[in-house]
């Protein structure tokens, strides 16, 4: 019963392939179904970086795309978010060492604001003052790298690795380290919005500010 | 019409298999997971509520779905496993396992297979049996 119901819906239904951005070569996502062209934008697609380039090595890379537009049978995306794998990150994890991650909100040249998540692992327990030390040096470079480059400048050097084996370089001085990787880098705003967001802010002075007495 | 044209073309879609102690639900979606190809559950295959989680139940409800995913012009899946989460258990229940397997044996191809039980990172308090 179920089944019938679930062909009747299908009916006029038409696939779309969706590609990946020019950055990544165009390369086939995979195909999602809709009765509108419509409804195809907006939905994300998750795949791995191994899928894209077909190095198998990459896989504990996921990369995800929100499709923005629709050609006749074809999706367009654009990159949104490049992440680590859940089961990857774990297994970095180990007991007696130190993990040390930060958060940052970064501007590119071209106006996206990105969040970039690098993490980097010792082979020992670092003291607090080392930790701190390695992440201003994580601040530093990410912060530098985002002034220097565009967006999808600064997506390839994260994918490439090597915004992570900057910070390894730079920061194995301070302690031995692991392993670094960028875990997370997210699509936060685009210029359109941070425009808008600019539009639409105010200066405020210390005497506007309403204070209850 | 649009079916048969699809046929020979490798297509891969989306099992999201949610495996908790009480039951198992298996959704295969396309790789967007917007679209739903086909769902089942255990109450589909067994009559009993408690053997609703069982592998046994898994195993079919794979085969069923397995057959149906090729009858779509579906080559392959990528597997989203996942538990209860949250403040249950992190691990997937009994029927997860047994599902990628029949599916595998099926003829349906595997890609990855993902862990995605929801974390918390630091949510509501747990109940106590939980609890650390």
């Amino acid at each position: 019963m179920s089944e019938r119901s679930v062909s009747r819906q299908r009916q006029g239904k038409r696939w779309y392939t969706v590609l990946a951005p020019e950055q990544f070569d165009r390369a086939e996502l995979g195909d999602t179904m809709a009765e509108e062209p419509e409804q195809v934008v907006g939905r994300t697609v998750e795949t791995t970086l191994g899928e894209i380039t077909g190095d198998q090595g990459q896989d504990n890379v996921k990369l995800t795309f929100k499709i923005t537009d629709v050609g006749s049978d074809a999706a367009y995306t654009e990159f949104i978010q490049h992440e680590l794998t859940r089961d990857y990150l774990r297994s970095m994890v180990r007991r007696g060492a130190s993990k040390i991650d930060l958060h940052i909100t970064v501007r590119t040249t071209d106006d996206y604001r990105v969040r970039v998540s690098p993490v980097a692992f010792t082979t020992k327990k670092a003291d607090r003052s080392q930790e701190q030390a390695i992440r201003q040096i994580m601040i530093d470079l990410v912060e530098q790298a985002a002034e220097e480059r565009s967006f999808s400048e600064l997506i390839d050097s994260v994918v490439e690795g090597r915004l992570s084996s900057a910070i390894y370089g730079e920061a194995k001085t301070v302690y031995p380290l692991r392993r670094v990787e960028v875990q997370k880098l997210s699509l936060e705003a685009r210029p359109e919005e941070i425009a808008a967001e600019e539009e639409a802010a105010v200066d405020v002075d210390d005497d506007d500010v309403a204070v209850d007495e | 019409m649009s079916e048969s044209e699809n046929a020979d073309e490798s297509r891969w879609a989306i099992a999201n298999v949610f495996a908790s102690f009480n039951n198992t639900l298996i959704t295969v979606t396309d790789i967007t997971g917007a679209e739903t190809l086909i769902k089942s559950s255990g109450g589909a295959v067994v009559k009993q509520n408690r053997d609703e989680a069982s592998p046994y139940a898994a195993m079919q409800m794979a085969e069923g779905v397995a057959e149906q995913l090729k009858a779509q012009g579906i080559e392959g899946v990528h597997v989203r496993i996942r538990g209860p989460g949250g403040n249950a258990q992190k691990s997937p229940g009994p029927g997860a396992q047994p599902t990628i397997r029949a599916l595998a044996r099926a003829g349906i191809e595997i890609g990855r297979i993902e862990d995605v039980t929801p974390i918390p990172h630091d949510g509501t308090r747990a109940p106590k049996k939980n609890r650390l």
